[in-house]
């Protein structure tokens, strides 16, 4: 079984629909795969239904760990490792599946958070990039799995933006389909849910090229393959190949498609969520291909543990953090005030979050002049949502009427941004909707565009003559004074 | 739109995870006060307040979260969903109001002040659907619609209606996939740890 000098290794993902196992060795900066599996186990089913892991389900996954456990060990590999996601992430029984696996299999699983998961899948489905055409300097990577997707978008490789959205394909099919082959009603709620859900990711760069990975991606190229005679040596599918997939899933029942294309029966099952949620982010990305991965999480972690040695996750932990990306600053932030507020005494976690969140929301106001970024208005509107949500929550421990003055304030500058804000949605609609349109329906789309943007900018004045006036010390020291805090004097800790 | 309630049983020397799991829990109840209209796909002001208490909800769970047992995230996740698909329903209410009003009016005076007059109206009791700024700027006589951009809009307002249908549709089926696993109950027990 191979050359003894040649370090070799097995890395298992346990997914929400899926579990896998890779055993490689790695030789001079590469992999070299000696041997794959995987097997549908769908844990992510019983999580979606009842919020924990089923005992069959439980049973299933310990089984197909054992065997795989045995497939490493045919190979010598050492170490075996093992990482879980979304489906165990949400379990409520989470701890005592993962304690289950270790007594039953010895194999420790590292339940990974949502961004470790997609550095590890950006790690993984780029090591083979760049061998046969060149690069384009901006990518992105989605990691398509059963119970979440993760996006990443890299510049020159390096990783500069990236989100875990906890929605996948099986928890589509899961919530949405309740037919198979799924009925047209069914496809076009779940089309309009992932439209909503995919318009609120504020992806700010729209890569040229979009690498797509996970098992159902993969089952996609076969099925074109077997299908459409797509070459088998080709890895990119286009937006055309993809409706002519979604056409058949949605033609023939799962056992059907299982049968005529050699797709597993699982697989089938889920395949039109897939379809679904890819072609949604394409819409959205404006990517009129895609090139598909056979790689993803399983090699980045086998890649990770070849850079790092044992200190792979914790190394690959602190790289996620890098990323900038703000819901990683406002996790961040909530790990930090964790640790602050435990057992701190309302009315003090109440001065300390008043003041904090004051300040976030005035830390905005240069963005919003500056009247760039259509986005820098929704951040601000979000930020002063936050504040009124602690002042609510506050309500009762506040003095009512500097309360009353203070909440006035903050009220009158999210009407505000709230006026520019759903002016700038309902453009936003219309721009989509204008790209969808027969010519001689644009026209009244343009003029409502037209109107709607005139008005933006009027308001856009009026925004701006409100903002500058703000002081923003004496708009700290209002909001702040309304709670009387023990020990804190006049507001200032 | 409803104001969120003041919450009076609070100790204020008491730690701070106690008091959230109070407020979080009140937040929940005005959620479920909306409830009865869930049915109704035409109560559109009473479905904004419900994505309104969901968005407090939220915010609550949010700025808390770091207080609140872990478990909580899944119940952000799925408040979150219920506040986009509400908040969708409404972008669309808006939208067809607007165009409503628009192509109701004529390009006369009349039209125009009857059209100011309805949206004032609606401000006026509480029940803000349109920002009345915006409908004025809009339909000003003097920019008013040709025939061919009257067209387009009708033929908008046709396809903002059927999207509305299907929005309504994702948000109902969601809410009652909720309902069947007992969200209420699940929040309030996770709330209790």
């Amino acid at each position: 079984m191979g050359n003894q000098k040649v370090p070799t290794w097995a890395a298992i993902d346990i997914g929400s629909n899926t579990i896998r196992v890779v055993v490689a060795r790695y030789i001079s900066d590469h992999l070299e795969i000696l041997a794959t599996d995987e097997e549908m186990v769908r844990i992510g089913e019983s999580v979606t239904s009842t919020g924990e892991i089923s005992a069959q389900k439980s049973a299933a996954a310990i089984a197909t760990l054992r065997a795989y456990k045995a497939l490493a060990e045919q190979y010598a590999a050492s170490p075996i490792l093992a990482v879980a996601t979304e489906a165990i992430r949400q379990a409520k029984n989470r701890e005592e599946f993962l304690a289950g696996v270790l007594e039953a299999t010895g194999l420790v699983v590292h339940l990974i958070e949502g961004d470790v998961e997609a550095t590890l899948t950006f790690y993984g489905a780029t090591c083979g990039l760049g061998k046969e055409a060149p690069v384009p300097a901006r990518i992105g990577v989605m990691d398509l799995g059963g119970g979440s997707t993760e996006l990443v978008l890299a510049k020159n490789m390096q990783m500069n933006w990236r989100i875990s959205v906890p929605i996948g394909s099986g928890w589509i099919h899961d919530r949405y389909f309740h037919a198979d082959p799924p009925t047209h009603d069914d496809l076009a709620v779940a089309a309009t849910f992932l439209q909503t859900y995919v318009q609120g990711l504020r992806i700010k760069q729209r890569p040229p090229l979009l690498v797509v990975t996970g098992g159902s991606a993969n089952a996609l190229l076969r099925l074109a393959r077997y299908a459409f005679h797509v070459s088998a040596q080709e890895t990119h599918l286009t937006y055309e190949d993809l409706l002519r997939c979604e056409g058949l899933l949605s033609a023939l029942p799962a056992q059907e498609i299982a049968e005529r294309y050699k797709v597993p029966a699982s697989r089938a099952e889920i395949l039109p969520a897939g379809v679904l949620i890819i072609r949604t982010m394409m819409v959205h990305l404006q990517v009129r291909e895609i090139s598909i991965s056979s790689h993803g999480i399983r090699e980045g972690v086998l890649l990770a543990y070849a850079r790092h040695g044992s200190q792979w996750l914790q190394r690959v932990r602190c790289s996620a953090r890098d990323v900038t990306q703000e819901a990683v600053e406002v996790d961040a932030e909530i790990s930090r005030a964790a640790s602050e507020s435990a057992e701190e005494p309302f009315d003090r976690s109440g001065h300390r979050m008043l003041l904090d969140r004051t300040r976030k929301m005035l830390e905005r106001r240069d963005e919003v002049l500056k009247h760039e970024d259509v986005e820098a208005v929704h951040r601000m509107r979000v930020a002063s949502r936050r504040l009124r949500a602690v002042l609510d929550a506050y309500e009762s421990a506040c003095n009512p009427k500097l309360f009353k003055k203070a909440y006035r304030c903050v009220k009158q500058l999210a009407d505000m941004l709230g006026k520019a804000r759903d002016t700038d949605v309902m453009i936003e609609h219309l721009r989509a909707q204008l790209e969808q349109t027969p010519a001689e329906e644009q026209l009244g789309i343009q003029w409502l565009i037209d109107r709607l943007s005139s008005y933006r900018e009027q308001h856009q004045v009026v925004l701006e003559a409100f903002l500058k006036q703000i002081d923003e010390d004496a708009w700290k020291r209002k909001i702040v004074a309304c709670l009387p805090v023990g020990g804190v004097e006049n507001g200032k800790s | 739109m409803a104001k969120a309630r003041p919450i009076t049983n609070l100790d204020t020397q008491a730690p701070t995870g106690t008091n959230a799991r109070v407020i979080a829990r009140t937040r929940l109840e005005e959620l479920y006060e909306w409830d009865k209209y869930v049915d109704d796909p035409y109560q559109v002001h009473e479905l904004h307040n419900l994505r309104i208490a969901a968005k407090r909800l939220r915010y609550t769970l949010e700025i808390f979260a770091p207080v609140l047992p872990e478990a909580c995230s899944g119940v952000l996740r799925e408040v979150e969903q219920i506040q986009e698909e509400l908040g969708e329903l409404h972008d669309s209410d808006v939208m067809v109001a607007l165009l409503r009003l628009c192509l109701g009016s004529l390009d006369s005076g009349v039209g125009y002040e009857d059209a100011l007059v309805k949206a004032s109206y609606q401000q006026g009791k509480g029940r803000f659907l349109l920002n009345p700024d915006m409908a004025a700027y809009l339909l000003n006589p003097a920019s008013a619609p040709s025939a061919g951009q009257r067209q387009g809009l009708e033929y908008l307002l046709l396809d903002l209606q059927k999207k509305r249908e299907e929005q309504y549709a994702a948000f109902r089926q969601h809410w009652y996939q909720l309902q069947a696993r007992d969200f209420r109950r699940e929040v309030l027990t996770i709330l209790d740890t």
